[in-house]
């Protein structure tokens, strides 16, 4: 009987390892092949395609989770997606540099926000900032699955550090047309993508209620944020297809007992559904119990964001930042970023693996409870459940080698190991 | 017919894991000279299946030229089932371990044609030259495989309707729904079972203790299915103490003085060499050949891809007939040096001294001696 000799065809084998599995984590081996970019049903690859892996990697016992998705990241590593560039093939190259340092920090997808701007800069900005996996390399890092226009349909009351003077009311859908540019907000002729994937906006402005239906047919996010809405506002928003809150308390009314505001949805009755929600668990925008309160709310629906900016990684200073028709400067001290001579607070600089440490310390969350909140939540947040944030077969193969030792305090917090990207290794903790 | 008796299940699945690996050590397995193994499901073989992979990882054994063979397969669910025979294997065995694909075979019950499927595994085992080991569990009636009480000795693999108590035992692992629960399998035969050159079956709990004592006891039955095993030339049964409770204490003892002496005389091991080494390798130069005592037939490497035995013999019909030897069981063999005449390996003859035949029977004696020491610390 003859045995033949071993094919090639990008498949590994992850073994000795501890696979995030719903609220568990189990033991097992996880195949993904770099040629389809996907995990594989690795029986099937067995009994069917009668194929090998062609490498067999003892990951020594960590844990394996799908790779991080972020939701609210307004640039990195000195690059701000709210930038226009005189020659904006210079921007396209800034987020190719920038996915691909992204990636070494577990992040494998992520949405690039761009806040409160003019229409100016949004049409120039946006067609940059779409999906961006279309080509299925690894070795393009971090992958845009859209845009984020945080703004700027916002209520002129929780503009945080948005220029009030950018702000506008959106009337009808050719408001957020003449705004975003029509290409950006509509699908594409070809191949259907928009480049918008998620609006932040104050749905009890203007006429932005009964806009959420138009965008959401169009498969776009609609997420209540920086709004003075009240519960009833805010319930209204979500019955008419608001999925999700941005950083909860945040730029919102606080928790008022005679009226919860837009917190109060999370408890809404079953009957509707529940929206998720961003957390940014950096330790300063919130305080660790109200992050534990949020959580303990409505897990299913808790995703940790960082809402960093373009300082994350650089030396503390004063940086200049685009915002609106303005030209400001953001002081940036340790993790605290405030604009310059104020005490408002201007996201952060923290990285996404951070806060999912923090949570893990302040709630008494379980590591599998915490990667959740960075993985299958965002991922079902963006209709992308089974795609991204997955470790079943046919999900993208973006994985996450985490390291989890303890100190005699308990847990030491989670490492980044190793990073996968379409079934590709792009990232060695050991090697960087 | 030998019987391992160890003190519980861990040390029996251990003793028979550890003989498997020696087994396909010493045949040296290559490519062209693949290992034969049968294989069973359920969960008597379970624990050897656990231990056959930690020595995997653990760098004693390669499966890369092992060719496999299961028993049986449910008809009529996925195949990718989680009760489905593929599902057991791969999550038990094969998913952990350096086997290929294209070396392992199960019976597919979703093949169009069954009987077309049950001739050709019958074919392809033929063309793989025949099974060199089958591993076997057996049920609390004494079934093999699926060959359930009142199976033909004789018989091949087939298709076969699932007795009534298999269906309700199963029925466990289908949420208690009779209607879920497959009524049908594919299973090798008795015959098919018997035809492999060396049977090792594991048996473990009190449970199947009626049926060890009924298969070693008592006659061949085609009530117990395993009792068969008494016609096989080299069985082995291995099993742990509460196994036993059935047995006559007379019998028990017998077989522990055996293996006691044997291990004591430095022979653990009762396989003729020629099966222990399996055909010629087509890296060597022709050799000469002995099958059923024919002798002279060449084989070169082109012929080794083909079988190198004559169609296997009915063996419960020639055992049954007359008292045959040993060494006429359809067996790839070869002489160890040409100049050496091949002899019947009679017991009688190796025990009058066994300096001897140690030299003759086995090319590396501490290997042998290793593993021999491995078993003791477990089953002492
Ligand atoms: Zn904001």
């Amino acid at each position: 009987m003859g045995i033949t000799t071993p094919t090639h065809d990008g498949i590994a084998k992850l073994t000795n390892c501890r696979l995030l599995r719903g609220n568990e984590l189990v033991w097992g081996d996880v195949w993904v092949s770099s040629t389809t970019g996907k995990i594989l049903r690795s029986q099937a690859t067995f009994y069917d395609d009668l194929i090998m892996p062609d490498n067999t990697i003892d990951l020594k016992g960590r844990i394996v989770s799908p790779g991080f998705i972020e939701c609210q990241l307004n640039g990195a590593f000195g690059f701000n997606f709210s930038t226009v560039l005189e020659d904006m093939s210079e921007y396209r190259k800034r987020v190719s540099d920038l996915n691909k340092r992204l990636v070494q920090t577990g992040v494998t997808s992520y949405i690039p926000t761009v806040t409160s701007q003019t229409s100016d800069l949004y049409k120039k900005v946006l067609p940059f900032l779409g999906t961006s996996g279309q080509r299925r390399a690894a070795e393009d890092g971090a992958e845009s699955l859209g845009a984020h226009v945080e703004g700027p349909f916002l209520n002129p009351g929780k503009n945080g550090v948005h220029n009030v003077g950018v702000l506008r009311q959106a009337e009808s859908f050719k408001d957020l047309e003449d705004m975003y540019g029509t290409s950006n907000i509509n699908p594409d002729a070809a191949d259907d993508s928009i480049p918008i994937k998620m609006i932040t906006a104050a749905p009890e402005l203007g006429h932005m209620m009964e806009l959420i239906p138009e965008l959401r047919s169009r498969g776009i996010v609609c997420s209540v944020g920086h709004s003075e809405a009240t519960y009833e506002e805010a319930s209204v928003a979500v019955a008419a297809g608001a999925t999700m809150i941005t950083h909860l308390f945040n730029a919102m009314r606080p928790l008022h007992h005679r009226n919860p505001g837009v917190f109060g949805v999370l408890g809404i009755a079953e009957r509707l559904p529940r929206p998720f929600f961003g957390v940014i668990a950096d330790g300063i925008h919130l305080h660790p119990t109200t992050v534990k309160i949020a959580w303990n709310a409505h897990p299913d629906g808790f995703i940790l964001v960082t809402d960093a900016m373009h300082m994350a990684g650089l030396p503390d200073g004063t940086y200049p930042w685009t915002n609106g028709e303005a030209q400001q400067f953001i002081t940036k001290k340790g993790a605290v970023l405030l604009l310059e001579g104020s005490e408002t607070i201007a996201g952060s600089s923290s990285i996404l693996i951070d806060c999912v440490n923090n949570f893990l310390q302040w709630s008494g969350a379980t590591i599998p409870q915490a990667l959740k909140a960075v993985t299958s939540t965002p991922a079902a947040m963006l209709d992308l459940k089974g795609v991204k944030g997955s470790l079943e077969a046919g999900a993208d193969a973006d994985l996450v080698v985490l390291s989890d030792s303890c100190t005699e305090d308990g847990l030491a917090g989670l490492v980044v190991e190793e990073v996968w990207k379409f079934g590709t290794k792009v990232f060695d903790n050991c090697t960087a | 017919m030998r019987l391992i008796i160890r003190d519980d299940t861990e040390a029996a699945s251990f003793y028979v894991a550890s003989y498997i690996v020696e087994r396909i050590k010493h045949f040296d397995p290559a490519p062209a000279h693949p290992f034969v193994l049968g294989l069973p499901t359920g969960s008597s073989p379970l624990g050897v299946y656990r231990i056959l992979v930690e020595k995997y990882k653990a760098g004693e054994i390669s499966f890369e030229n092992v060719v496999t063979f299961n028993m049986d397969e449910y008809i009529g669910i996925p195949r990718d089932h989680p009760q489905s025979y593929h599902t057991f294997m791969w999550q038990h065995f094969f998913s952990h371990v350096n086997i290929h694909p294209r070396n392992v075979h199960i019976l597919d019950g979703n093949a169009p044609n069954l009987e077309a499927e049950c001739v050709e595994y019958e074919a392809k085992i033929k063309s793989s030259g025949g099974i060199d080991l089958f591993l076997a569990g057996i049920g609390e009636d004494g079934h093999i495989a699926f060959n359930e009480p009142g199976s033909s000795l004789a018989s091949r693999t087939r298709v076969k309707t699932l007795a009534y108590d298999t269906v309700l035992a199963n029925s466990r692992f289908f949420n208690d729904d009779l209607d879920q629960v497959p009524k049908m399998a594919l299973t090798v035969g008795v015959q098919t079972v018997l035809e492999a050159r060396e049977v090792v079956v594991i048996v473990h709990g009190a449970r199947k203790s009626l049926a060890l004592q009924r298969c070693i006891e008592q006659g061949v039955n085609h009530m117990w299915t395993l009792s068969s095993l008494q016609l096989h030339p080299h069985p082995m049964i291995v099993c742990d103490e509460d196994a036993t409770l059935e047995l006559q204490v007379k019998t028990v003892k017998y077989f522990k003085s055996i293996e006691q002496v044997a291990r004591a005389q430095g022979f653990e091991q009762i396989l003729p060499s020629k099966i222990r080494t399996g055909p010629s390798k087509p890296a060597l130069p022709a050799q000469t050949i002995l099958v059923n005592g024919e002798r002279d037939r060449h084989v070169d490497a082109a012929e080794s891809e083909s079988p190198t035995i004559l169609a296997p013999q009915p063996t419960t019909s020639r055992l049954l007939s007359v008292a045959t030897p040993a060494s006429e069981c359809p067996i790839r063999s070869r002489s160890v040096s040409p100049d050496i005449e091949l002899v019947p390996d009679r017991m009688a003859s190796r025990i009058a001294d066994s300096s001897v035949f140690r030299g003759r029977l086995t090319p590396g004696p501490e290997v042998q001696a290793n593993g021999l020491a491995r078993v003791n610390a477990v089953g002492a």
